[in-house]
């Protein structure tokens, strides 16, 4: 899979935002840009801002200040004309990585944001307003930082501007165009998207163009969160959006300061005339405040004045936020390992490969620990050509009638599923990518990194790119061992939030753990499971017993100490 | 062509194995190997999807034969300090392929069996008789001690790999060390080789009245 092929692809990355680094920059909110559609977003245009190395915190970062930033810039004002700025700091330091062992991470993950029931909790949304250069975006960004949750989305209110047509776009030019009333946004389209992000659901968010004044073909997916903070001007007057808010807060700024701001922002930065800016002040912002935003503040549950600078209102807040969040925080892994569904019967919906002798013969080359790696490959590769055949054999057929060279009719069967794409859980499922390959002709293939979190022990979400039809496809789902069953239930649940039925997934692995079995098949019972072999236990390192060892390790060699 | 043998392979797609004794075995037959099949019968299918298909195939049948070759017990020791009780398969096999069409299955083997000895036999047919007769040979020269699994895709009378069986015999193989790997078989094949070599152990994937004889062209690109 060619990494610049991400123009069919959906991706996300998980970073920890550049923390703002003193007091004046603070107070000096057109300095940043905006983080608006924060978080797990990217655009799908596939530009050169997905590179990981475009982000770098500086040195005196601490590692644990866990908050993503965007994949791309936001699609307000400041992105449409100034797209490859970059304010904040980004020394080369590297002291954002994370070491365990010989494993290094460089990015924070999500932990789990569902029970080992599957049940979902739903994301904390913070409805976030105020009069145009209130201090919206700063105070969002303190919150943010000061949450040290690695899992916040940002999803502005600008995104959402209507498309204009021929005369309104030359008014807008003409700066005649109100973006300040209501009906200048799509409120239909931000309903359906804010309550898509509440189902934990994957999202397409517009790209605004304030120059075409039009949506960008591209969209930006924003997914996985655990917190979304939801700001702009006018998120208050719709009561629909209101009653999906679980915190409301509206940032009051004195209209001399706002005026000020505005004033520096449109003319140093966007380049813009006075004379334009006032005019378009008098005649739509301030009439707007006073119309719409100003009343909303009665809808608030707490009023900061003086926006991101408050610190006392963002400590206030944080603490609150943290609250809910450990209401609804999950453990999962060992309830998972000590799952009570040991020794029940092996699930329907699990598939194990007949064991005849040259399966049993490959195990043995495979489980042997003083098995070379170069045997070790061989052999694994065999066994997973084995694997995908017979998982192949799970999908849907359909009976045809062909025309043979040797003019009889011949009556077969064929595919019956229009897309069937691969899913790897990296590190280890990404071995099993080749023998799929030449399996299924031009399959397209998604990425998923998931990665044990050292200290809790839990799963945590790190990065995945994903085919943008995948909702339409079927997906085998590759992991080369499944123990737990964490990592797959993860997996499946991120599948799951991006449309793709239930039934349309199977999970395949070389080998599992009874236990991982169970408490996949007792989630996700419409999901099959498709292995060569299955193993009675799982030990107090969530390893398989009497297993394989760490797969990847021995595939990759990287397991020598 | 014996109208019974005929009548059950129309009543069983896939041709009825009980009349060829216990050792004509037929790969598991799954949906997905119904469509490898269809594929390769298809009039339309164009030669890039059939080699690949037909490589898919072939890959199958090989593993499956692999499964009659012997083995013996073995526990090994896992990375987690665990036993496994296993099996270890025994040296002395090779293959040998009836050329032309059976050289597209050597790489199914290798694939599978990286350093194993692989013999080859050309049988050329008459153009005027149609009589099989074998130009070349060259095999393993202590053959007389290994397992062979001979290679031929299509049979539909049975008679080049009864010519190719001969040379083995004529190399002091004993019949019952031969393992035939066949993708499709006629039923008139089926029962001569049947008849032939009551003792060898054939694998197809289909008993079919009618043989896809545009295999070796398709495959080799010789239309």
């Amino acid at each position: 899979m060619p990494e610049d092929a991400s123009s069919e692809m959906s991706q996300l990355i998980f970073m920890r935002m550049p923390p703002i680094e003193n007091k004046s920059k603070m107070a000096n909110p057109f300095n940043f840009d905006r983080p608006s559609s924060a978080s797990s977003a990217s655009d799908s245009g596939g530009s050169e801002e997905h590179d990981l190395e475009g982000f770098n915190t500086v040195a005196s970062s601490p590692p644990k200040s866990p908050v993503k930033v965007p994949g791309c810039k936001s699609p307000t004002k400041a992105g449409a004309t100034k797209k490859k700025s970059r304010t904040t700091s980004t020394s080369k330091s590297s002291s954002r990585a994370y070491q365990s062992g010989l494993r290094t991470l460089y990015t924070s993950g999500r932990p789990p944001w569902y029970d080992s029931h599957g049940q979902l909790s739903e994301p904390f949304v913070i409805g976030l307003t105020g009069g145009s250069a209130s201090g919206k975006t700063t105070a969002a960004r303190r919150i943010i930082e000061a949450l040290d949750v690695p899992w916040v989305s940002l999803l502005s209110m600008d995104s959402f501007y209507k498309v204009l047509d021929e005369s309104a776009h030359e008014k807008a030019m003409r700066n005649e165009y109100d973006f300040d009333h209501p009906d200048a946004f799509d409120f239909n389209l931000l309903i359906s998207t804010l309550k898509r992000l509440k189902e934990g659901k994957s999202v397409e968010v517009p790209i605004y163009n304030f120059i075409t004044h039009n949506r960008d073909k591209q969209t930006k997916t924003i997914y996985g969160a655990n917190v979304v903070i939801f700001e702009g001007i006018l998120t208050f007057v719709n009561k629909e959006l209101l009653e999906m808010m679980d915190m409301k807060i509206f940032v009051d700024t004195d209209s001399d300061v706002r005026l000020a701001r505005r004033l520096k922002r449109d003319i140093s930065d966007r380049g813009r005339d006075l004379v334009g800016v006032l005019k378009q002040y008098n005649t739509f912002v301030k009439p707007s405040f006073e119309n719409y935003i100003d009343q909303t503040r009665t809808f608030a549950d707490i009023i900061v004045p003086r926006g991101g600078e408050n610190e006392v209102a963002t400590r206030l807040i944080v603490l609150h936020v943290h609250n809910q969040l450990q209401k609804r925080g999950f453990k999962l892994r060992s309830k998972l390992a000590s799952s009570a569904l040991n020794g029940q019967p092996r699930p329907d919906s699990l598939y194990v490969l007949e064991t005849t002798p040259q399966i049993k013969g490959i195990h043995t080359f495979i489980r042997n620990k003083d098995t070379p790696r170069d045997e070790f490959i061989f052999y694994s590769k065999r066994l997973m050509r084995i694997l995908f055949e017979y998982a192949l054999s799970m999908l849907p057929f359909k009976p045809v009638a062909v025309e043979t060279p040797q003019s009889i009719d011949y009556s077969g069967m064929r595919l019956n599923a229009r897309k069937i794409c691969g899913v790897s859980i990296l590190r280890a499922g990404e071995t099993m990518e080749q023998a799929l390959c030449e399996v299924c002709k031009d399959i397209r293939l998604g990425k998923i990194l998931i990665q044990t979190n050292s200290d809790t022990g839990e799963p945590e979400l790190h990065y995945l790119k994903l085919p943008k039809d995948i909702k339409e496809s079927h997906v085998i789902l590759m992991d080369a061992t499944v123990a737990t069953g964490a990592a797959a239930m993860m997996a499946i649940r991120v599948l799951l939030d991006h449309d793709v039925p239930e039934q349309n997934i199977t999970l395949t692995s070389l080998l599992m753990a009874e236990s991982g079995v169970h408490s996949v098949a007792y989630v996700y019972p419409k999901v099959k499971i498709v292995t060569t072999a299955v193993d009675k236990e799982v030990n107090d390192n969530f390893h398989i017993l009497p297993g394989i060892g760490n797969f990847g390790d021995r595939y990759f060699g990287t397991d020598y100490s | 062509m014996d109208p019974d043998i005929l009548q059950n392979a129309k009543g069983h797609p896939n041709g009825d194995f009980n009349d060829y004794g216990p050792r004509f075995k037929q790969l598991k037959i799954t949906d997905n190997v119904r469509e490898l099949q269809t594929v390769l019968r298809d009039k339309g299918t164009s030669r890039g999807d059939f080699i690949f298909y037909a490589d898919r195939l072939i890959r199958l049948v090989v593993e499956e034969g692999l499964n009659q070759l012997p083995y013996r017990n073995c526990e090994v020791i896992t990375p987690t300090g665990q036993k496994y009780d296993g099996l270890r398969y025994l040296r002395g096999n090779c293959g040998v392929s009836i050329m032309r069409s059976g050289e597209a299955m050597e790489q199914g083997l290798r694939d599978c069996c990286r350093s194993i000895r692989i013999g080859k036999i050309l049988i050329q047919s008459e153009e005027d008789t149609h009589e099989a007769k074998v130009v070349y040979a060259k095999v393993p020269p202590d053959i007389e001690n290994r397992k062979v699994l001979l290679m031929y895709p299509i049979m539909s009378t049975g008679n080049t790999v009864s010519k190719a069986v001969n040379v083995l015999r004529d190399h002091k193989v004993k019949e019952d060390n031969i393992i035939l790997l066949n993708l499709f078989c006629t039923p008139q094949a089926a029962q001569t080789i049947r008849d032939r070599y009551p003792k060898m152990t054939v694998l197809t994937s289909e008993i079919h009245p009618v043989a896809p004889n545009h295999f070796g062209q398709k495959y080799f690109g010789t239309e």
